[in-house]
C-alpha cells in the first residue's frame, strides 16, 4: 500500500479490511500523521484500541512494526542502542593472544558490528521501501528523563552515537505514541505530536466492531452484549471494561455456542469483563436487585440495521 | 476561566481584525482566540495545522475540525472549548464559501460593530492587539499574547487572593518546599551507578575494565536512587474552609511546582481538576486563574459526591499503589455520609497512604464529631492539622518519618 495514494476514506476502508472499525475523526488524524510524518499521540481509557491501530496500520502499509513498551526506569540503553560489551571483550582478548594491531582494534570494536540496536535506533536505521511503524506504547509509564530524550529523537529523527557520529533516518518512521494518562505528558512532547482522544465506542460503533470481528455472531446477542457494555460503563465499577473486554466476552460466548444472553450466562462468563472481585460482587448484586435487566436494556437499545 | 458563549464570542470578535485571506492568517487568528480562552497553542502547531489543512478537503467541516483539533489541542479537557470556538469562529461566514479564501470581514457593518465591542471587552488584550499590524501578523508575536484571566461573566463568588503579603507567602513557600519534598520522594527501583551498593552492574563493570585490557579490577555497583512519587491533592475550597484558602493554594502550588507527579483537585459541591491551571511558575497569575475558574468557590460542601467524581473519572488512571492522597478539608459535609464512607474506602484500596489535613484540629477542644469526618476517620493513615506554617513543618517531619 503506497502512502501517497491515501485519502481519509481509504484509511477507513483499509483499516476496516483488517477489522479495525474507526470513526472519521480518527481516520483523519491517522491520515495526517502518515502524510505529514508527524507522530500521533493517542490517549484514552484502557482497552479502547490505542495500540491496536498501530499494529493494524503496520500490517496494511506492509511496514515493519517496531514496538517500544515503556516502563518505569526505561533508559537510553534499552531504548536506543548499547555497545555489545562481551563481544568487544572477546575481540580484545583474541587480539591479545594474536598480538594484533592495537589501533585497529580500537577503531573496529566501535563499529556497527558491535552495536546492539534497540527499538528507536532500529526505527531510524531501517532500510527498505516502506518506513517502519514505531509504536511507543504507554509513554506515561516511562519517566520524565525518557520523555526528554524522546523529544530529541522525535523532532529530528536522528540519533547521535559519540563513537560513530550522527545517524539520521532515511525515511521518517510512522510514529504512534499511546498513553493511559496515569500522568500528564509534557507539553513539549505533545506539541510535536498530533493528538487524539479515543472515546469508549457508542452503541452503534461497538455493534459494528463486534459484527466485524465475529461475523458469525447472532444479531440479537451482539445487540445484547453492546447494550450491556454501554450500561456497565455508566455504572459505578472499579474498572470500567473497554472494547478489548467486549471482544473477549463475545469470543467466549461464541466458543460456548451461546446464541442469546440470559442472567445465568452473564454471571457465568463475567470473568471476561470484570477482573476485580469487588466488581464481580457488585455486578451480582446489581443483577439480583434487577438494576441490570437484560430485556430492558435490549428494548432500550437502538435498532440496528445489518 | 469559565467558558461561555459570551466569552467565546468576545474572543472571536477580538481577533476579527487579524483575520485575512488564506489559511495561515485565519488559523493564527483562531489560535489567538484559543489563547484568549486559556488554551495554549504554539506557533509550530499553527503552522502544522495549516499544512494539515492543505492535505484534506476543508469543505468537509467535520474533517476540518478533526484536523485543527488534532494539531492545536493537546488535552481532552480542552475539547469543549475548542468545539465552541470552532463553531463560533467558522460560522461568521457561511462555511460553504470557504473561510480560508474569502474571510474579508472588516467591510461589513455588523462586523465592525462587534469589532468595537470586542475591543472594549478585550481590556488586557488591547495592547497586544494594537501592537500588531492588522495585515500580515508577524509570526513571532503569536507566542506573546497575554491571556486575559478576568471574566466579567462569572456569576459565582470569586475570591481575590492577590493581596497575599510577600513575606508571608515566602515563609509559607519555604515550609511547603520541605513538605513537598518529603511527601514526594520515595526510594524507587531505578538504580544509580555507584561504588557502593547492593548489586553489581555487569555492563559498567565490563566497560570500566576495558581500560585495563579487559581485566576486571573495579566492580561497579548500582544503588537505589531517590525517585518521586505521585501525590494527589484534594482540596476543599467551600465556605467553611474559606479562611484557610490561602494556605491551601500555597500548598497546592508548592507541591505542584516542585515536583512533577502532583495532581491537584479542588472541590466544594463538585470537583474540578486544576493541575493544568497552576502549572505556571507565576503564582500571582495562577491564583487569579484559579479563583476565576472554580465554580462554587466558598459555597457549600459535598465531599462524598466530589470524591465519587474523583474515583470515577480520575482515580483509575491517576491513583496507584505509590500514590499518597492528601485531602484537605474540615469534614463539614452536607451530602450523603454513607456515600462519603464508600468513596473513602475506594480510595483507600487504590492508594498508598491517605492523609487528611484538618485546620480545625488545631483548636484545643476540637473533636472530629461532624458526621463526615467520623465517616472518613477509619480510612485515614494520618490525621493532621494545617492551620499555620508551624503545622506545615510538623506535617513535613511526620511525613519524613513515614516515608523513610
Amino acid at each position: 500500500m503506497n502512502p501517497e495514494q491515501l485519502t481519509i476514506e481509504r484509511v477507513q476502508e483499509i483499516l476496516l479490511k483488517e477489522k479495525y472499525v474507526c470513526d472519521r475523526a480518527l481516520a483523519t488524524v491517522v491520515y495526517l500523521s502518515v502524510i505529514m510524518g508527524k507522530p500521533l499521540l493517542l490517549e484514552g481509557e484502557a482497552g479502547v484500541g490505542k495500540t491496536e491501530i498501530a499494529k493494524v496500520l503496520a500490517k496494511v502499509l506492509g511496514a515493519k512494526l517496531i514496538r517500544l513498551q515503556c516502563y518505569e526506569g526505561l533508559d537510553s540503553n534499552t531504548a536506543l542502542y548499547e555497545w555489545n560489551y562481551p563481544k568487544q571483550m572477546l575481540r580484545i582478548k583474541l587480539e591479545e593472544v594474536e598480538h594484533g594491531d592495537k589501533e585497529k582494534v580500537e577503531t573496529e570494536i566501535f563499529t556497527q558490528e558491535y552495536l546492539i540496536r534497540r527499538p528507536l535506533l532500529e526505527a531510524i536505521q531501517t532500510d527498505g521501501a516502506t518506513p517502519p511503524v514505531l509504536l511507543i506504547d504507554e509513554i506515561d509509564r516511562a519517566d520524565m528523563e525518557f520523555e526528554a530524550f524522546l523529544l530529541e529523537v522525535l523532532s529530528d529523527f536522528q540519533i547521535t552515537i559519540p563513537e560513530l557520529g550522527t545517524i539520521a533516518a532515511k525515511h521518517r518512521p510512522y510514529v504512534f505514541l499511546t498513553s493511559n494518562r496515569t500522568r500528564e505528558i509534557h507539553d513539549a512532547l505533545k506539541r510535536r505530536c498530533l493528538y487524539h482522544w479515543i472515546e469508549y465506542p457508542s452503541f452503534e460503533k461497538e455493534y459494528e466492531i463486534i459484527t466485524t470481528k465475529f461475523p458469525e455472531v447472532e444479531t440479537k446477542m451482539a445487540r445484547q452484549i453492546c447494550a450491556f457494555m454501554q450500561k456497565v460503563r455508566e455504572m459505578n465499577f472499579y474498572k470500567r471494561p473497554g472494547v478489548a473486554e467486549t471482544l473477549d466476552w463475545a469470543s467466549a460466548l461464541i466458543a460456548l455456542n451461546r446464541r442469546n444472553l440470559d442472567d445465568k450466562t452473564v454471571v457465568e462468563t463475567m470473568g471476561c469483563v470484570f477482573k476485580y472481585r469487588e466488581d464481580l460482587h457488585h455486578l451480582r448484586e446489581q443483577m439480583e436487585a434487577r438494576q441490570l435487566n437484560l430485556d430492558a436494556l435490549l428494548r432500550a437499545s437502538p435498532e440496528m440495521v445489518s | 476561566m469559565e467558558i461561555t458563549q459570551e466569552t467565546v464570542a468576545a474572543a472571536v470578535n477580538s481577533v476579527t481584525s487579524a483575520r485575512g485571506k488564506g489559511t495561515l492568517p485565519n488559523l493564527m487568528a483562531f489560535a489567538r482566540a484559543l489563547k484568549q480562552l486559556g488554551v495554549k497553542v504554539s506557533l509550530s502547531q499553527v503552522i502544522d495545522a495549516s499544512r494539515s489543512a492543505d492535505l484534506v478537503d476543508i469543505a468537509e467541516k467535520s474533517d476540518f475540525r478533526a484536523v485543527l483539533r488534532s494539531n492545536l489541542i493537546l488535552q481532552k479537557e480542552d475539547f469543549p472549548t475548542f468545539d465552541m470556538l470552532f463553531d463560533s469562529f467558522w460560522r461568521e461566514q457561511s462555511y460553504e464559501r470557504m473561510p480560508m479564501e474569502t474571510m474579508d470581514i472588516q467591510g461589513t457593518p455588523t462586523e465592525s460593530q462587534s469589532l468595537e465591542g470586542g475591543d472594549e471587552e478585550g481590556g488586557l488584550e488591547e495592547a497586544a492587539i494594537e501592537s500588531i499590524p492588522k495585515e500580515n501578523v508577524p509570526l513571532e508575536n503569536l507566542d506573546e499574547f497575554s491571556v486575559p484571566t478576568y471574566s466579567p461573566q462569572e456569576l459565582m463568588n470569586r475570591k481575590d487572593f492577590s493581596e497575599m503579603g510577600v513575606e508571608e507567602s515566602r515563609a509559607i513557600a519555604r515550609a511547603i518546599l520541605l513538605i513537598a519534598t518529603k511527601i514526594a520522594t520515595q526510594i524507587s527501583r531505578r538504580k544509580k551507578i555507584g561504588r557502593k551498593g547492593s548489586t553489581v552492574d555487569p555492563r559498567w563493570t565490563m566497560r570500566r575494565s576495558m581500560k585495563y585490557g579487559g581485566e576486571i579490577i573495579d566492580l561497579v555497583h548500582r544503588k537505589r536512587r531517590i525517585k518521586k512519587t505521585r501525590v494527589v491533592l484534594l482540596c476543599d475550597v467551600s465556605g467553611s474552609m474559606d479562611c484557610y484558602s490561602r494556605f491551601l493554594i500555597q500548598f497546592m502550588y508548592g507541591l505542584q511546582n516542585e515536583l512533577w507527579g502532583v495532581e491537584t483537585f479542588v472541590f466544594s459541591t463538585s470537583l474540578s481538576r486544576i493541575t493544568h491551571l497552576i502549572r505556571t511558575k507565576d503564582i500571582a497569575n495562577a491564583l487569579e486563574k484559579i479563583s476565576g475558574s472554580i465554580l462554587g468557590w466558598s459555597g457549600g460542601t459535598n465531599i462524598g459526591r466530589s470524591l465519587h467524581t474523583f474515583n470515577r473519572n480520575f482515580a483509575p488512571s491517576i491513583v496507584t499503589h505509590r500514590t499518597v492522597v492528601v485531602i484537605i478539608s474540615d469534614g463539614w459535609d452536607r451530602g450523603d455520609v454513607s456515600l462519603l464512607e464508600r468513596e473513602m474506602q475506594d480510595i483507600k484500596r487504590r492508594c498508598k497512604k491517605i492523609i487528611w489535613l484538618n485546620p480545625l484540629l488545631a483548636s484545643e477542644n476540637y473533636e472530629p464529631l461532624c458526621k463526615g469526618m467520623q465517616a472518613a476517620l477509619p480510612y485515614l493513615d494520618l490525621f493532621l492539622s494545617v492551620h499555620n506554617v508551624n503545622s506545615l513543618v510538623t506535617l513535613g517531619r511526620t511525613l519524613e518519618k513515614m516515608v523513610a
